[in-house]
């Protein structure tokens, strides 16, 4: 009875967002753009190196693009069915509000994934075409860790989208938190790395202090390219200007259970709100 | 498990079914295959506290936002297969008593409980029993109407066989394969009712159901109302025009600025506080023996002669007789307002009375 209501949910998730023009028009971007990386990235040189050219380059693009899509599909969600008026009719069924939140979750879930899958199916396409030794395995867990990263922010999403009274504060909310991860956050951690230890020190030691890397784990996308590193080989791009050797505490399996626990707990924070709240 | 044994009430032949006790379950006539709804009775379950009479019952219930009392210790009871009328003018605190009973909105303080089910509690048991036509009626815009009730019935674990003719008895069957986005006020509103019946639930919470409807489908929710009352439904309707639902409310309660300020029969009410409606007539000439005749007529309260008209105070069931009265006076009548009682007006009278 509890995965029927759930399930349900979810179903009428995927069917209401399918056809949210948003939706579709950030898969065709998404795909466009990791088929422009991945023919790039694959055609100046051969074999292993230009897969990991490739990665590096979509890894960047996955930073800017996915939490948008994560989001854009969350944002609404709770506080989107409740000014429209749909939510007093959803929870007068025989439901309770944490089958609603799981219900979502798992609905829009599935739409990030699909997304996901539909852009780097086609980008993978095109590398195979070109690329001699693909290491196929890596793509697959190149392709989990993002929807891992696509979910920490629909979770965050979600959260928003039951603490805030109106749809515009929420999205405002949104897109501030896509600014505070991608730009702020990055700057603020490099500023005080280079205010106390001086970017002499910094270049001369070779390689960032354990405490920035900490500090690092406070940012999903840095546990995201952490979690890349660490399981499909180091990103080539930053190799350029610093070796990146993570400090020993860093592991892929703690890079994982980060992200899983950002879901989680936004998940809960999202139910404990929307339970609260009067609709 | 319990076994019951039902009888078809079209060809009398009897089948026997066996279920839990509060289970919903389709039968299917074997003789003739007329469809049909069976709830198995609860069995003294723990949760099951009151008798059987009541099936909505609100106990001092108060919802305060910030410092405003939107629900001010309200309480009420509804019996199981009347019509419970909630009258109050907008803002009185309606919907948010609505709200509190199906609890989408946590009250600061007071007890609700649908069939014996705690809704704060037992929230999920307790809704089981409600179909529920909220004020602001809203769909799914991306889905069709279809899809829209095939989540609904999969919500309300209840067959999507029922959802293609629920549609067509509300006239939308042309409409079926579209989105509800492009729905009009009217059609989104008959669309909610379909929704609210659907699965024949023992209990309707209908929140101002004639709202945003032209008098064709007020005709129709008004019919609705009656057969799903025939059939054994508790409905709990609100509304802010008296006229509206006076004519098929059993028992009504008024509530004014979160405050329930009259519980009573329909019939007890208006004579308590004489809301009767008013029949204005002009005519070309007046008699004495027009008036004489409207005052002989049964069921006159009042009559007053205003130039060359006579208003009368009388039931909206005398209004044809005082017609018929000035006609056979040899009255000529030239024009003819009625004037219904506003919700307003009993107030007034009400909050007078009580001075």
């Amino acid at each position: 009875m509890i995965l029927n209501s759930i399930s349900s949910i979810a179903k009428k998730e995927i069917l209401d967002n399918v056809r949210n023009k948003w939706i579709i028009v950030l898969t065709i971007i998404f795909a466009s753009l990791a088929l422009v990386v991945s023919y790039f990235g694959s055609i100046f040189s051969q074999g292993w190196q230009n897969f990991g050219a490739t990665i590096s380059g979509m890894m960047s693009l996955v930073q800017f693009l996915i939490p948008i899509i994560g989001l854009m599909l969350g944002y609404a969600a709770i506080i989107g069915e409740i000014e429209k008026g749909s939510m007093s009719s959803l929870l007068s069924l025989p439901v309770n509000r944490l089958e609603i939140i799981l219900g979502k979750f798992f609905g829009l879930g599935s739409i990030l994934s699909f997304t996901t899958l539909i852009g780097f199916g086609v980008a993978g396409i095109v590398i195979a075409a070109n690329v001699v030794d693909v290491n196929y395995t890596d793509y697959l867990v190149f392709i989990g860790a993002t929807i891992l990263l696509g979910l920490v922010f629909l979770s965050l999403s979600l959260f928003f989208s039951s603490l805030f009274k109106k749809r515009s504060t929420a999205m405002g909310g949104a897109i501030l938190l896509w600014f505070l991860f991608n730009m702020i956050l990055p700057l603020v951690f490099v500023g005080i790395m280079i205010a106390s230890s001086g970017i002499e020190n910094i270049i001369s030691s070779g390689g960032f202090p354990d405490w920035y890397h900490a500090l690092e784990l406070f940012n999903p996308l840095s546990v995201y390219s952490a979690l890349i590193s660490l399981t499909v080989g180091p990103v080539s791009t930053m190799q350029g200007a610093f070796s990146m050797s993570y400090p020993s505490f860093y592991s892929s399996g703690l890079m994982a259970s980060i992200l899983i626990l950002w879901i989680v707990s936004f998940l809960l924070l999202a139910f404990w709100r929307f339970d609260r709240r009067d609709v | 498990m319990t076994g019951k044994t039902v009888k078809c009430p079209k060809c009398k032949s009897e089948i026997t079914l066996t279920g839990n006790p509060g289970e919903k379950t389709q039968i299917i006539c074997p003789k003739c295959s007329s469809k049909g709804t069976f709830t198995f009775p609860q069995e003294n379950s723990e949760s099951k506290t009151t008798t059987d009479s009541f099936t909505i019952e609100v106990s001092n219930l108060t919802k305060k936002y910030n410092n405003f009392k939107a629900v001010d210790d309200v309480s009420f009871n509804v019996k199981s297969g009347e019509i419970f009328g909630f009258l109050g003018p907008n803002g009185a605190g309606k919907t948010t008593t609505i709200k509190s009973i199906l609890g989408l909105i946590h009250a600061n303080s007071g007890e609700i409980k649908i069939n014996g089910f705690d809704i704060k509690k037992r929230g999920k048991e307790a809704k089981k029993y409600i179909g529920y036509l909220p004020e602001k009626v809203a769909f799914y815009d991306n889905l069709t109407a279809l899809q829209n009730l095939h989540f609904y019935a999969e919500m309300k674990n209840v067959s999507k066989e029922e959802c293609e003719p629920l549609i067509e008895e509300f006239g939308l069957i042309d409409s079926i394969n579209k989105k509800v986005g492009n729905f009009s006020k009217g059609m989104t509103q008959r669309l909610g009712m379909a929704r609210a019946v659907l699965g024949n639930p023992p209990i309707l919470i209908l929140d101002e159901p004639t709202g945003g409807l032209d008098p064709r489908g007020v005709v129709l929710i008004r019919e609705k109302i009656r057969e799903v009352r025939d059939k054994g439904t508790t409905i709990f309707v609100s509304s802010h025009i008296l006229s509206e639902i006076q004519e098929i409310c059993g028992r009504v309660g008024i509530i004014n600025n979160g405050m329930l300020v009259a519980k009573d029969t329909v019939s007890e009410l208006s004579e308590k506080m004489s809301i009767k409606p008013k029949i204005t007539v002009e005519l070309e000439k007046i008699s004495d023996k027009v008036t004489e005749a409207v005052k002989k007529v049964d069921g006159v309260d009042k009559v007053e002669i205003i130039g060359r008209s006579i208003e009368v105070v009388c039931d909206s069931k005398t209004r044809g007789k005082v017609i018929l009265a000035i006609a056979t006076a040899g009255g000529n009548i030239i024009n003819l307002y009625t004037k219904e009682p506003s919700l307003e007006e009993v107030f007034m009278r009400f909050t007078e009375g009580k001075k």
